[in-house]
């Protein structure tokens, strides 16, 4: 990669030589070492996309990735088809990992507190020289490192490095620490680790607030495994069953939704345990003994006590579970209250009972996103620091500062530290702390590895040349060491971090199926492939031999001055995670899947709650817990109870750049900073609330909440499915055609299959579809932001948005259904991109030919030939255009959407839109004639489900199918002749490119 | 020519050819402090327009208001009320010159000036609403070397055509029906007014072939501007009506449409005319059976716009279409209620006041409910366009739109825009018809020795 030649230095030479020719005239100073393209780099074709395996660190699941360089810039990072855990398949936030990348934000060289308090550049070797002084002052007891995650060779390193200078400061802090999760196994299993859980493998899956197709460990394979083990398929259908006070986006794809008294979770899966022990207990191993006697503690008319939630529905719930293979999770971060150990202990004992442990839960991988990280190892840190006990701290890859309460202290406890070294890429809370920033290399920058299971050795390659002057942490680190000389040099053989990581694959090429090859071949491979992938080691623990001690209560909130009488639940955001993905302009733009709410923090409040108290959506309220207060807009989501209001973790943030500076509320702080019994954080809080009389417009797309009947997004009952009536709920859905005008229609339609016959539109051409299964999507918006990275499509701001400007050619809708009264409340959920219409309102209208039907079915937008009119909008009953208000992309522009070096993103393939045009999805024509050329160079068919567009391929959940609709045996003519394939508004008479597959829920009779 | 009149459409005190020649040409008398008050005013108000247009063409039309999927707002909106504005200036001129009405000849010349003065206002706003301002003249069809041409499905096509004929052909009827009075001035005036009118004047002499020629012209051009009053506004109306936009696609547009433009014109023109009246000190001329006859026009389109709002909100229940029941029900119930009964009470409800005599006949009542006319016409075409917009079919994407300062400084410009014109030419030439008055009054004879 080093030596290629990639299109800035390529820029920066033809500069050069340009420069040089004007120069020459005057100065006899000729520019040296002038290099020509006309022998290109290696594997580098002009216009040729090359393509990078590397793995995504935006979160510690640890997803696969191969990154698409074109012209040696990475401008889209794809799924990597070869890993086990997403399988090509991204997340909107490993997507949004080039603007990590390319943030404009970021740390563009090694920079250390001046006299007067700010940020002063100096050069890497005097940063060396600072830190190796500082290092050669105090005793190893005196030095710690705060890392994040990183369950590999630099994890090995920094050990290492810090033992070779006598210090066991070491400290892993990820604020989503599964530390409940962990306790419960190793009071039920005696095991400290996590396990593997197989949705793919589980009919019936019962969610004890666990966010698994959010955050919670891999969601992307979560998402896969849970689609594929929860769709209709030839033996039925899943169910899914979700236990929580508030609905998350996990819980908007359940089958049915249970919401009881907060904290109680554990009470109501001891009491299914005990169901399906005394009446189900076939499956049983032989030593459920050890609980018999707990649970017979549990039954259920005592439980629906305690939990608000019928005994009848837990008799169910058990039935249900004990029947099939099963599997029930807990442990989620928004779930996690002090009583969270007892929920994953509960479930623990329900999954054994039932038989899953072994089968749908499968130990001895430990797939820890944590990697051993507790809320109480920070606590216990905070307090050295704050006893003068650190002397030099360094933080890699962690923000304490933001992620852990104000309550802490930790931002007190810093000034007591002499010297704080922060490898922040951003100037995050806690870097800007720091005295000396030493800014790491991208993920895609660097060369690692990254273990996120036992078996599976993940590599990260650089996938261009750094877009600053950064270098990696690993590199700093052995050049200190050299610097500083004596033993501690002496300890590491090489300066060159690739050197380091290379010796310890050298070390372990046997044991991963190297052997008998060169290193370089096994490396080479190990590099195309992603990693190593070996398969994963399954272990079935048996019961604790204490298991039966256990005592169980529900939370119930710490009683403490200044406590409300609502919950608060802090759940974990699924567009910015812990908040580290806040600086990415993609993500800020993202709705939220439940909330639909952009560049902000809300509150959300049951409607009937916000009645009470006078409030109405977009009324700033003030939460205020015994910890600290914070204040948002309300939102008022019929999915949490009424005793409850949520807010998202994330934003709030008080650094981290220009795209999250000042955004959103801090929910960190409303949290007590007391480590729980687990050692981890509270995530329920009690709360009261108060509206301040300020109010705005939430910045959020949506406009109707209800579908007012007009079956958008449509759904329907497994019950019915099999009865063989997929008919829509909705009927008035579409408008019959009166018998008088059926002949002009017929004529009109003849007219219209004449001018098909003419030029360019003569002879067989496919139509472009797309069948998108309802039924898989899960509303997590992958495919949103794999939409805007491809199709370069600006990001707005919040007053644009709040003004109904933004872009998003492709949007998730989201439907609310019942929830008023006693009916249950449910979710719909609609990806609507342009439907690609055969019959295009929008083409008739447009005076300048902008909009018009290519020959293979596509709704062509001419950019350069629209003068925007926007009469193609008013026509489209899909609302699928975007016109652009501003000039997004002109540098001088207030609008401008990419700032330096974001636009080195820009997707060459695809033009850059001015203002004042009309643009829309284009079912990423690019793609396809892209692999239409190749074909036609190869001098070959198209194969069916060779052409993936870009929301297609991040689909988690693979619910999206592309293809010929000509073509009858293609995968997307075949969901067409599904009986649940219905059409938006097709009573408009728009013959839509794009079908629909109904949602199925397989709900229960009540 | 008409050349019988009724007797109460005749001044009420008989002036004579030379009262007429007389008092017309004081009109074009030395400006006073008010009249360039007055004109600095407008001149004013346009140049904040034109700098909130220059503003908007340099950022973007994001200064606007547009909340997708509102994606036509103030402007078009304001473009249908000059377009309709127009409409009754070609009525009152060619239609009722047609039918032998004697009593346009006091008015026809302000509503014809009004006529080209509000399409040209309008002709600014389908330029002022476009994304790309610089290439709007991609819209007209000619030969060129992009190779493109223009979409005639399209009803905006169609929209041009229509604007620019109505253009041409108004202002040619207004020029030829002056020539005879413009001559008349050319003998008084001096200066460079004299130069002004010898050349506009084209040359008139009187002669009897002269007038043989002009009136058969006249008579022509009357006639080829009747059919351009009912089919103008039919083709803006089919901007609309052929969408298929819940409360735009309806077969009663373009007779709606027709209707309203002449109600919210005649409703201008009585606007226009009772200060012009009593500023240029036109009682004479301009009586109170002048403003009856405006009136009773108004009043009569005023009934069939009522009617077609009835027939829309039974059309659409009618219909049983989902869509089109939803959209008036947002629109009478919905978030811009307020806007839609301002129209309804404006336009529905007022020119009922008209059926009674002494209100057709009380001048200051007239200018109140004019006005009001006016304002409600603006309001329904924000209601039709901006209220339907916004509840369309897909649940998800529908929004609320509110104008910015900038849209708001346009509009206020296209009325100084307007204002600039009439002012102008109401101090440079007749605003009543020379000609056309004197040809009421009796044949002035000799005594009878």
């Amino acid at each position: 990669m080093a030596k290629q030649m990639d299109r800035r230095r390529f820029l920066k030479v033809v500069g050069v030589t340009s420069g040089g020719a004007v120069a020459v005239g005057c100065s006899t100073d000729a520019p040296e070492k002038l290099i020509p393209y006309l022998v290109p780099p290696e594997n580098q074709i002009p216009g040729i996309a090359t393509y990078y395996a590397t793995t995504c660190r935006e979160c510690p699941a640890g997803c696969g990735m191969h990154v698409r360089v074109r012209e040696g810039r990475a401008v889209k990072v794809e799924g990597n088809p070869d890993s086990p855990f997403n399988a090509g398949r991204l997340c909107a936030r490993g997507q949004a990992s080039l603007q990590g990348l390319y943030n404009p934000d970021r740390v563009r060289g090694p920079m250390e507190r001046g006299a007067d308090g700010d940020f002063q550049p100096i050069s890497w070797e005097d940063a060396y020289a600072r830190v190796a002084e500082r290092l050669g002052q105090v005793s190893g007891d005196r030095i710690a490192f705060v890392t994040g995650n990183e369950s590999g060779s630099f994890d090995r390193l920094v050990n290492e490095w810090l033992s070779a200078l006598g210090s066991q400061g070491r400290l892993v802090f990820e604020p989503f620490g599964y530390e409940a999760l962990r306790y419960a196994n190793q009071q039920v299993f005696g095991v400290n680790a996590l396990p593997s859980y197989r949705f793919a493998e589980a009919r019936h899956v019962l969610s004890f607030g666990t966010d698994f197709l959010e955050t919670w460990m891999n969601p992307v394979q979560n998402t896969r495994e849970f689609a594929a083990g929860h769709g209709l398929n030839e033996d039925g259908m899943g169910r899914y069953v979700h236990i929580e006070p508030r609905m998350s986006m996990s819980g908007i794809n359940a089958d049915e939704w249970i919401a009881p008294n907060p904290g109680t979770e554990a009470i109501l899966a001891l009491a299914i345990a005990n169901v399906v022990l005394t009446d189900h207990g076939d499956n049983a191993p032989s030593d459920v003994f050890r609980v018999r006697q707990l649970l017979g503690g549990y039954d259920p008319e005592g439980a629906s006590g305690v939990c608000g939630v019928p005994a009848e529905t837990i008799r169910r719930l058990a039935a249900e579970f004990a029947e099939g293979p099963s599997l029930a999770v807990a442990g989620g971060m928004g779930n996690q209250h002090d009583q969270a150990h007892a929920t994953a202990a509960a479930v623990n004992i329900l999954n054994y009972v039932a038989g899953n442990i072994g089968r749908t839960v499968a130990f001895g991988s430990n797939p820890d996103p944590s990697a051993g990280s507790t809320y109480r190892g920070l606590a216990d840190l905070t307090q050295r620091m704050r006893d003068g006990a650190v002397d030099v701290l360094f933080v890699h890859g962690a923000n304490p500062a933001y992620s852990a309460p104000t309550g802490l202290g930790f931002v007190e406890a810093l000034g007591q530290v002499g010297f704080k070294v922060s490898f922040a890429r951003v100037i995050d809370e806690t870097a800007a702390q720091a005295d000396l920033i030493l800014p790491d290399h991208d993920p895609l920058e660097q060369w690692n590895d990254f273990e996120p299971r036992a078996g599976t050795y993940l590599l990260q390659q650089p996938v261009m040349q750094p877009v600053f002057d950064t270098r990696q942490t690993g590199d700093v680190l052995l050049a200190v060491a050299s610097q500083m000389g004596g033993g501690v040099a002496r300890r590491f053989s090489t300066q060159v971090y690739k050197d380091y990581l290379q010796n310890v694959w050298r070390a372990r090429q046997n044991q991963l199926g190297g052997s008998g090859m060169p290193f370089d071949d096994f490396w080479a491979a190990s590099l195309q492939a992603g990693g190593v992938y070996q398969p994963e080691p399954s272990r079935a623990p048996r019961l604790d031999r204490n298991v039966g001690q256990l005592s169980f209560v529900p939370w119930s909130g710490v009683e403490e001055t200044g406590s409300g009488d609502l919950t608060l639940i802090a759940y974990p955001s699924p567009v910015f995670f812990d908040g580290r993905g806040a600086s990415r302009p993609w993500l800020q733009e993202l709705p939220d899947p439940v909330s639909k709410i952009t560049w902000g923090s809300w509150v959300e409040i049951h409607p009937a709650t916000a009645a009470e108290y006078g409030i109405v959506e977009g009324d700033f309220v003030e939460v205020t817990s015994a910890a600290g207060t914070a204040v948002a807009p309300a939102f008022l989501y019929p999915g949490v109870r009424r005793d409850v209001v949520a807010m998202a973790l994330g934003q709030g943030h008080s650094e981290l750049g220009r795209y999250a500076q000042g955004r959103g509320a801090n929910v960190y702080n409303l949290l007590s900073s007391e480590p729980t019994e687990f050692g981890g954080l509270s995530h329920y809080q009690k709360v009261s609330i108060r509206p301040t009389g300020e109010h705005e417009v939430l910045a959020s797309p949506a406009g109707k909440k209800r579908q007012m009947g007009r079956g958008i997004a449509q759904s329907t009952t497994f019950e019915e499915v099999r009865a063989g009536e997929g008919h829509p709920f909705h009927v008035e859905h579409a408008a019959e055609v009166p018998e008088k005008i059926e002949r002009v229609l017929e004529e009109w339609q003849a007219a219209q299959d004449r001018e098909r016959t003419r030029g360019n539109y003569a002879g067989e051409h496919p139509r472009w579809g797309l069948a998108i299964d309802l039924t898989r999507c899960t509303g997590c918006s992958a495919c949103v932001t794999a939409c805007y990275a491809e199709n370069n499509i600006p990001v707005v701001g919040k007053l644009a948005v709040q003004r109904g400007r933004e872009m998003s050619w492709l949007r998730i809708e989201r439907y609310w259904e019942g929830g008023e009264d006693d009916e249950p409340f449910t979710v719909e959920i609609l990806p609507m991109m342009c439907q690609q219409c055969g019959r295009a309102p929008c083409e008739p209208v447009c005076p300048v030919f902008a909009a018009y039907r290519t020959p293979d079915g596509l709704n062509a937008q001419i950019y350069n030939r629209c003068i925007g009119t926007r009469y193609c909008s008013n026509n489209c009953p899909y609302k699928v255009r975007y016109f652009n208000w501003f000039d997004h992309s002109a540098e001088n522009d207030p609008a401008f959407a990419f700032p330096e070096p974001l636009r080195l993103q820009l997707n060459p393939d695809v033009t850059v839109r001015t203002k004042g045009v009309m643009e829309k999805c284009t079912f990423c024509v690019q793609r396809i004639r892209d692999k239409q050329n190749q074909a036609a160079l190869a001098d070959r068919e198209l194969v069916d489900g060779e052409i993936l567009t870009a929301c297609q391929q991040s689909c988690p959940a693979e619910a999206i199918t592309f293809g010929d609709l000509n073509d009858p045996n293609s995968a997307v003519s075949r969901s067409r002749r599904n009986q649940l394939n219905y059409r938006v508004l097709e009573g408009l008479n728009t013959d839509p490119g794009v079908g629909y597959l109904m949602r199925v829920r397989n709900t229960v009779e009540a | 020519m008409a050349t019988t009149a009724p007797p109460d459409s005749m001044p009420a005190s008989q002036p004579t050819y030379a009262d007429v020649t007389r008092d017309v040409a004081a009109t074009l008398g030395n400006p006073t402090k008010g009249y360039y008050g007055l004109l600095a005013f407008v001149i004013t108000i346009l140049l904040i327009g034109v700098g909130a247009l220059l503003y908007q063409i340099r950022m973007g039309l994001g200064v606007a208001g547009y909340t997708p999927p509102v994606m036509w707002g103030v402007y078009i909106t304001t473009f249908v009320f000059w377009v309709g504005i127009a409409h009754s200036g070609t009525l009152i001129s060619a239609i009722l010159f047609l039918f032998r009405s004697a009593w346009r000849t006091a008015v026809y010349r302000t509503a014809e000036a009004m006529t080209v003065f509000a399409v040209m206002t309008a002709g600014l706003f389908p330029l002022i609403h476009v994304g790309r301002l610089w290439y709007a003249y991609w819209l007209i069809p000619y030969p060129n070397q992009r190779g493109l041409w223009v979409n005639f499905k399209s009803p905006l096509v169609w929209d041009m055509f229509a604007i620019g004929t109505y253009f041409i052909v108004s202002t040619c009827f207004l020029i030829l029906g002056l020539i005879p009075d413009i001559a008349a001035i050319r003998d008084k005036a001096t200066g460079w007014r004299k130069k002004l009118y010898t050349i506009t004047a084209l040359n008139w002499r009187g002669t009897d072939q002269q007038w043989r020629h002009y009136t058969r012209a006249y008579l022509y051009l009357a006639a080829l501007a009747t059919p351009l009053v009912l089919s103008v506004h039919s083709v803006v109306s089919w901007d609309f009506a052929v969408s298929i936009v819940p409360g735009w696609h309806a077969t009663i547009f373009a007779p709606y449409f027709v209707a309203g433009a002449i109600y919210s014109g005649v409703a201008l023109v009585i606007t226009l005319l009772i200060p012009l009246r009593i500023v240029f000190r036109m009682e004479r001329y301009i009586t109170t059976d002048h403003f009856e006859n405006l009136s009773k026009l108004l009043l009569l389109t005023g009934m069939i716009v009522g009617y077609a709002y009835v027939v829309e909100y039974f059309m659409a229940w009618y219909s049983g279409n989902t869509f089109e029941r939803a959209s008036f029900w947002n629109r009478a119930f919905g978030d811009y209620w307020w806007a839609t009964w301002t129209m309804i009470i404006c336009n529905g409800f007022l020119p009922f006041l008209l059926w009674f005599k002494k209100i057709r006949r009380c001048i200051p009542a007239l200018l109140v409910i004019s006005l009001f006319v006016n304002l409600g016409m603006w309001f329904e075409r924000f209601v039709i366009i901006v209220v339907s917009l916004s509840f369309e079919y897909e649940p998800y994407a529908m929004g609320h739109y509110t104008p910015t300062w900038v849209e708001w400084a346009i509009l206020s410009g296209s009325f100084a825009w307007f204002f600039m014109w009439f002012l102008l030419f109401a101090k440079n030439f007749p605003t009543v018809s020379i000609t056309e008055v004197k040809e009421i009054i009796p044949m002035p004879r000799k005594r009878a020795s």
